[in-house]
């Protein structure tokens, strides 16, 4: 149950990157003119966050702790949200406090996260 | 790819000449945003997190909530005294009748960790008028009513309504008479609430389905009243709080 | 060193197909209130984690049922489930939450649930 402390809310480079230039579904459906008041990986992004919150997220079966209990990852999702990422549109804003929340605890490494968006971003744009 | 368009064209399901709907728009650009979901996502089944199994299962299941089941409830409760004493009594049961099963259909098979399986309906009379709220987090009776809106999980609205409910309520243009009790459900523990409206006067003679348009997300919250003819929600602009009150812990 | 293991299996176990709280029906003895009684919430210390409000510490307000048994939020966090209790709904007057709420609202009201050990008589 470890709580990210207030160093821990500070910008991280990749997201900060993500949040400055990342085109939010709320412009992307004005451009496009496309109906879903909601982007297609919403539900995936929600099926992350309750996987995560449940405590039978773990590998080979075994059930275990939960990796990131609801009630802190909401927690640091409003503190990041009336700082950090204040102005980014939802669902854009969970997003961002999610991967904060992973990195910040070290499950997921930052220069990691960069190299699997490039990885995945030539992966969607190859013909 | 051309032979696919030309049997489409020919196909079974159409005729020549027949007026061809154009595809539904899309959005043709990958954001930073997707490309960053998926990539935490992988990383997070690469490192054991989760498998990709499991998450495939949770996908299903979130994908399948939404608000209908709890309208279709409410009009049903409304046209059947019976069903309604049972729903005020036993909400996990009453949800059986529209298809909702708390306990067996969350992947875990015994309710999720912000889905315990405890739903209190709240049944409104005109003198008594009950709003939810979870001052905490979220919590929401999201097995019957789907995701929350994004203004519910607002500081701004967890935190203003259990201290200023008609100050809130009025935000969401209702306005109630002094000597209606608006009475503040905070979900704070494993009960998860929604509210059962009073039936509308005007939907006399009315059928299910017409009842259950009117039915919507925010009335089974409690920030609005249904009314004949309206069948969508507010659009709530999110600001932030004016007067914050600090969380405990 | 080896990680301290919670086996939480026997959670999972205990509340497959029964839900949780139902899975604890029973074990949180007998209530200590019933509805209609005068409580007042308890402002004791708490370590790390709570789910009782500050806003309702020390505050009385009336019990309108005993909803269910299961362990204390407090103690579940930390994977104690050992000792379910009985978890009362209890409705506040606004006006004895907020001293300065508006008196042309005395109507108005809050409800909202705690474990037993939260709870004395007022």
């Amino acid at each position: 149950m470890a709580t990210l402390g207030k160093d821990d809310l500070a910008p991280i480079d990749l997201l900060e990157g993500i949040r400055r230039r990342g085109r939010a579904w709320e412009d992307l459906i004005v451009q496009y003119g496309v109906k879903n008041p909601d982007p297609p990986w919403k539900v995936t992004l929600d099926a992350t966050c309750d996987i995560l919150a449940a405590e039978s997220c773990a590998a080979e079966g075994q059930v275990d702790d939960p990796v990131l209990p609801v009630l802190e990852r909401r927690a640091e999702e409003d503190e990041l949200s009336s700082g950090t990422y204040e102005g980014v549109p939802f669902p854009e804003r969970q997003l961002l406090a999610l991967a904060h929340s992973l990195i910040r605890r070290g499950l997921i490494d930052e220069k990691e996260l960069a190299l699997r968006m490039k990885q995945v971003h030539e992966r969607l744009t190859s013909a | 790819m051309a032979k696919t368009s030309d049997q489409s064209k020919k196909g079974a399901h159409g005729h020549e000449g027949e007026h061809q709907h154009p595809p539904a728009p899309m959005v043709d650009e990958v954001s930073d945003f997707e490309v960053l979901e998926m990539a935490v996502r992988e990383l997070a089944i690469e490192k054991g997190l989760f498998t990709a199994e499991d998450h495939r299962r949770w996908t299903e299941y979130v994908h399948s909530l939404g608000p209908l089941p709890a309208a279709r409830l409410v009009a049903k409760a409304w046209l059947d005294p019976e069903l309604k004493k049972l729903a005020v009594k036993d909400g996990v049961k009453a949800s059986l009748k529209v298809g909702v099963d708390w306990i067996n259909s969350p992947p875990t098979n015994f309710g999720t960790p912000s889905d315990y399986c405890n739903l209190r309906i709240l049944e409104d009379t005109p003198t008594l008028k009950h709003v939810v709220v979870c001052t905490l987090c979220s919590c929401y009776p999201r097995p019957i009513l789907g995701q929350s809106p994004e203004w519910y999980r607002t500081p701004a609205y967890r935190r203003r309504l259990v201290r200023w409910p008609r100050q809130v309520l009025s935000e969401f243009g209702l306005q109630l008479p002094p000597e209606v009790e608006i009475r503040v459900a905070d979900s704070n523990q494993k009960t998860r609430y929604m509210v059962l409206p009073v039936r509308p006067a005007g939907t006399e003679g009315w059928t299910e389905e017409q009842l259950a348009e009117i039915v919507t997300r925010d009335c089974m919250i409690g920030v609005a009243v249904p009314k004949p003819g309206v069948t969508s929600n507010v659009k709530m602009p999110v600001h932030r709080a004016v007067h914050p009150i600090e969380h405990h812990s | 060193m080896s990680k301290a293991h919670h086996d939480r299996t026997h959670h999972a176990k205990k509340a497959t197909g029964i839900g949780d709280p139902q899975c604890f029906k029973g074990e949180g003895g007998k209530p200590k209130f019933k509805a209609g009684d005068t409580v007042r919430i308890r402002d004791m210390a708490d370590f790390f984690y709570t789910r009782c409000q500050t806003y309702t510490r020390g505050a009385v307000g009336t019990v309108t049922l005993a909803v269910y048994e299961s362990p204390a939020a407090e103690d579940e966090a930390w994977d104690n489930t050992d000792k379910p209790e009985w978890f009362y709904s209890v409705k506040f007057r606004q006006k004895d939450l907020w001293p300065d709420y508006p008196s042309a609202f005395p109507n108005d009201t809050v409800e909202t649930e705690f474990s037993e050990r939260w709870l004395e008589k007022a």
